[in-house]
């Protein structure tokens, strides 16, 4: 199992000009390692919506490579989306599920299925040609720059420890600078930096 | 009826780069064009509340989507509709093709505005998602008109200006099936 930073540590390093969309309990802690005009925020949203929102992106901008750090609850709201990835043919997805089997920002109520749910063989099952398993840091962080590199939609699972993030807002005097601005300034924002660095 | 060829023109017109839909009777004709056409790139979803979420990322990403669903997809999308193009405030043509108005439309004149109780919405000679789609739309302050015949299609144009200058979802309602 990773801890959030050996999740997150290694693919901000590598991590260029990839529009990066997190969601649920990454969306504060990826603020440590990054603060990327490319980076936004699925928060104040609509839970199990931030995979297809970074879906649109993706299709808008085949040129450029989209990375969605997705919740492993968020992920079960939404499995559709899985074949919905596959079915549009986008060749720069890259899908992280962050496996921590629980609702954390709730408080770390279990998801359903903790202990059993296989998100790799869903993937498999919806498509993916490219799947990832993790739970060992060392095996993710040697692999990592490969999946960064490849064509083509990937799915990564993440087995990670639970921390204890708590409820999403967004206001201005948030330390994690994607939330410092409403939804609908935040959406402004990265359409403005897709547009200046295309 | 509404000829589904007018709306493909007017959709090129406005340069309408992606269509995001769950089919149904009503849209058929449209898709059938629409995926010959190829011109606007059709993106099949698995639930409609995806469309939204998909569109509001096509938008942030510089395209001009559409969203074509039916009146019950419009409810099923609720929550995705409300936390992302609305709360984002991205503007958007919505194209709900109408379950349920030929039966409605009859009535119409003689149900008050918010009278769908309980009796009124299991009544079996009513499909229930008539009744509750326009109350839905002025719920979520989504503006809208009725596409009913050809006539109606300049409305569409109008419908998209009204959503950029809002910068929110405008809907049309397809009441009978595009031909």
């Amino acid at each position: 199992m990773l801890t959030k930073h050996e999740l997150l540590e290694p693919l901000a390093r590598l991590r260029n000009d990839q529009v990066v969309v997190t969601t649920m309990a990454t969306v504060r802690p990826w603020t440590r390692y990054s603060e990327h005009a490319l980076d936004f925020a699925s928060a104040d949203s609509a839970m199990g919506h931030a995979a297809d929102f970074a879906l649109g992106i993706a299709l808008a901008r085949p040129e450029r490579k989209v990375i969605c750090l997705n919740g492993d609850g968020s992920m079960l709201m939404s499995l559709g989306t899985l074949v919905t990835i596959m079915s549009s043919g986008a060749k720069n997805f890259i899908l992280f599920v962050v496996q921590n089997d629980s609702y954390e920002i709730t408080g770390n109520q279990p998801i359903p299925g903790t202990g059993f749910v296989d998100f790799r063989a869903m993937a498999k099952a919806a498509g993916f040609l490219r799947v990832y398993a993790f739970d060992d840091p060392r095996d993710y962080g040697s692999a990592l720059p490969g999946i960064l590199a490849g064509d083509g939609a990937v799915f990564v699972t993440v087995k990670v420890e639970p921390g204890s993030e708590g409820p999403l807002c967004r206001r201005p005097e948030e330390s994690a600078h994607y939330l410092r601005y409403s939804l609908a300034e935040s959406v402004r924002r990265v359409q403005r930096a897709l547009r200046n660095s295309a | 009826m509404v000829q589904a060829k007018l709306i493909l023109e007017s959709l090129k017109q406005l340069k309408v780069t992606h269509v995001l839909t769950v089919p149904d009777n009503g849209s058929r004709a449209l898709l059938d064009l629409l995926w010959s056409d190829r011109e606007i790139q059709v993106v099949s979803v698995t639930r409609e509340g995806e469309a939204f979420a998909i569109a509001a990322g096509l938008w942030v990403g510089g395209k001009i989507p559409v969203i074509l669903i039916q009146n019950t997809g419009l409810l099923e999308s609720g929550d995705a509709l409300r936390g992302t193009v609305l709360r984002m405030r991205v503007p958007l043509l919505c194209l709900i093709t109408c379950r349920g108005y030929a039966k409605f439309s009859a009535l119409k004149a003689s149900i008050a505005p918010g009278a769908a109780d309980a009796e009124l919405l299991s009544r079996p000679d009513l499909d229930s998602i008539a009744l509750l789609t326009e109350p839905t739309l002025r719920a979520w302050s989504i503006p809208f008109e009725l596409l009913e015949s050809d006539a109606d299609t300049c409305k569409i144009a109008d419908a998209f200006r009204k959503a950029q200058t809002l910068e929110q979802p405008v809907a049309l309602l397809l009441t009978s099936s595009t031909t």
